[in-house]
């Protein structure tokens, strides 16, 4: 009953694209790359207010990135009012898009965007937040987050990450450049394309944001036990056998978040809790989490994995890892 | 004696009519001189009622007018109206379906009011006032951020802009644009002017209210809504601010020392819904309610032992699924009834006694 009622859900949402990435890395290319593709859907676009022009498309809309705080106590719970608006006009009438993209100016942050699809209910209930899609110029990445932690906490925040002009760094190059990205965002999917000819099904429909969808977005990683000290965002990832007692980490998770939830970007996480056959899929921007069991009773007898990830600054893994092994049932 | 089920009979089927549109209403409006209604529809349909005829629905005038519908206003003059849309354009439109372009610009027009004396909309972080004649330019008055919401006092002598952090307060006259702010930290979604000049309201992204009295620019803050508010409606006087977002039509009181203090009074409670749009009646002291199922309510306003009239039953009491009540609207004379919904049902009742 629960799971067709989110079927449900999710038909009638619409998907919103956020398409972030430096100014010159590429997106009003990938833009009309996608727009123009002959996928028979209707998309429209939102714009920032410095964008680019040519965008081929019936329906573009101008965004002034107008971003406020909450007043729920939550010190960084930004949203984007002038988002909640314009989506809330655009879903007026059902059906009449399939999909909505939402450009970001080359050094907004993607948090903001995140989260006003947690926190309007106007919002969540016309459209849900399908991925965060980051367009990178390979020539100049390393370059940039050096110099920019704008272009770090794209990176950080990414579902997607398109590493677009490949076709001018060499394949050593590739391959520190990726090492880089993997180091700050372990979970995103790397794509490398020449002249944003990327697929459009690395693009769409990713279900970055869908608890229904986090066994497909999250990979199956291994933990990394690499010891070096990272100054800058980075991911760290736990794999735990053995079932959790959902209440003592429903404690501890909320506590961190309440903590720490300044310095972490994003987390994600699969977790299996004592009495419990199906998976709770977990994930949470900053501050706002949101949580829900997901998917078919499982079987018994496979080993059960909890698996747990957490993008962003100044993470203190060992105290991480203590706290997620403290919740383990006894 | 048990009382009644409030929706056991629906005023709509013996006084009224309504007609189904493919998009949703956004605005509903009554003409000045009371004898025609408008609706606007997120397509850009016009929708034009002669109050005469306005049960013969086959007699609505519908006019594709805009490239997306957004705001609908009565216009300066008694018998028409102003539409604005996502085309950029505000249009007078007269009753016979007749209209000419007022404006035509590049961004949205989410918001559009007038008085007798002037007209005002907002394009963005703008305002463009102009007085009812169409002389002289568009005066523009501008601010920090987008604006949400706007309200001309009940003298039409000054103009309130919502937005981020507050509210702008504009002398329509002045010739030096220069607005008083009000200010208070976050984002402010729609704004109303009590009747009588005694206070400014806005509402808030958090599910509340929040107010200055203009005497001493006291703040007020007014909460507790498990919903956000999308409507409020001053009743005539200024007695009550009638005001959506919880299962009832929320009132607060604005006499005796309050709001501040008091207890809001709920009318027309129906529980497990909640109510959309809400509007205070122009000659009584009555407030009409839409809910989200597309039921609607006209409540008197009383302490306890209220009389309600079901106007329809919405999708949950087994009435037409028409979706939320995005709109209502009284004739100035408070016989006449007009409501929109998202499902696009747009419906018009008669209230004035019958021989």
């Amino acid at each position: 009953m629960a799971a067709s009622e989110q079927q449900g859900e999710t038909e009638q949402t619409v998907p919103v694209t956020v398409l972030t990435g430096f100014l010159g890395a590429g997106k009003t290319t990938l833009l009309n790359h996608i727009l123009t593709t002959d996928h028979g859907r209707k998309y429209a676009v939102v714009v920032n207010e410095f964008g680019e022009l040519g965008i081929d498309n019936d329906l573009v809309v101008d965004a002034d990135e107008e971003v406020f705080e909450m007043n729920n106590g939550c010190i960084c719970c930004t949203v984007r009012g002038d988002l909640i608006r314009i989506l809330t006009k655009l879903l007026r009438k059902r059906g009449r898009f399939d999909g909505i993209i939402v450009e970001t100016t080359g050094l907004a942050d993607p948090a903001p965007v995140a989260q006003t699809f947690f926190v309007d209910e106007h919002v969540r209930n016309k459209a849900r937040l399908d991925a965060v899609v980051t367009v990178i110029d390979a020539y100049n990445i390393l370059q940039t987050l050096k110099e920019s932690p704008e272009a770090v906490h794209q990176v950080a925040f990414a579902d997607v990450i398109i590493l677009n002009k490949c076709d001018l760094v060499d394949a050593a190059q590739q391959e520190e450049i990726i090492k880089k990205l993997r180091s700050i965002n372990s979970v995103a999917q790397i794509h490398k394309v020449e002249r944003g000819q990327a697929s459009l099904t690395d693009i769409l429909d990713k279900g970055g944001f869908d608890l229904k969808r986090a066994l497909d977005t999250m990979p199956d990683f291994l933990e990394s036990h690499h010891h070096h000290h990272e100054e800058g965002v980075s991911s760290v990832s736990f794999s735990l056998k053995g079932e959790l007692n959902q209440q003592r980490f429903q404690q501890w998770i909320g506590a961190i978040l309440q903590e720490q939830g300044a310095d972490i970007l994003r987390a994600k996480g699969i977790l299996h809790f004592k009495g419990e056959k199906r998976r709770f899929a977990f994930q949470a921007v900053h501050m706002m989490a949101d949580g829900d069991f997901i998917g078919e009773a499982r079987d018994p007898s496979t080993e059960e994995e909890s698996r747990l990830v957490f993008i962003g600054r100044n993470l203190d893994k060992e105290g991480l890892r203590r706290g997620f092994e403290s919740c383990l049932a006894a | 004696m048990t009382p009644k089920h409030p929706l056991s009979h629906e005023v709509l089927a013996t006084r009224g009519a309504e007609r189904r549109f493919e998009s949703p209403i956004v605005g509903v409006k009554i003409a000045r001189d009371g004898k025609n209604a408008a609706a606007l529809t997120a397509d850009g349909e016009v929708i034009l009622i002669n109050r005469q005829t306005m049960r013969e629905t086959e007699s609505w005038l519908v006019e594709t007018l805009h490239d997306g519908g957004l705001s609908l206003a009565r216009d300066c003059a008694a018998d028409s109206f102003l539409t604005g849309g996502e085309d950029g354009r505000v249009l007078k439109i007269r009753p016979d379906g007749s209209h000419e372009e007022l404006y035509k610009g590049k961004g949205w027009i989410e918001t559009l009011e007038s008085t007798p004396g002037h007209y005002a909309f907002s394009i963005r972080k703008d305002v463009m006032l102009r007085d009812a004649e169409g002389k002289g330019e568009f005066k523009t008055l501008e601010h920090p951020s987008t604006v949400t919401g706007l309200a001309f006092d009940a003298k039409g002598l000054k103009i309130a802009a919502s937005h981020y952090n507050g509210v702008s307060l504009w002398f329509v006259k002045a010739k030096e644009s220069t607005p008083r702010s009000y200010e208070w930290k976050g984002s402010h979604i729609h704004v109303a002017v009590h009747p009588e000049g005694e206070a400014i309201v806005t509402a808030m992204q958090e599910n509340e209210l929040h107010g200055w009295r203009l005497s001493d620019g006291h703040n007020m803050r007014m909460s507790g809504y498990p919903r956000q508010v999308h409507s409020m409606s001053f009743t005539r006087k200024g007695k009550w601010l009638a005001t959506s977002g919880a299962d009832a039509a929320v009132l607060w009181p604005f006499f005796g020392g309050g709001p501040m203090g008091k207890p809001p009074l709920e009318l027309a409670r129906l529980p497990g819904l909640f109510s959309s749009a809400v509007l205070a009646h122009p000659t009584e002291e009555i407030v009409a309610v839409g809910y989200e199922d597309g039921a609607i309510i006209i409540a008197e306003i009383g302490d306890d032992d209220h009389r309600a009239i079901p106007v329809c039953r919405g999708a949950k009491s087994k009435g037409v699924d028409r979706g939320a009540v995005t709109s209502l609207c009284f004739s100035d004379d408070g016989g006449m009834l007009i409501f929109g919904t998202e499902e696009g049902y747009c419906g018009v009742v008669d209230l004035t006694a019958q021989s």
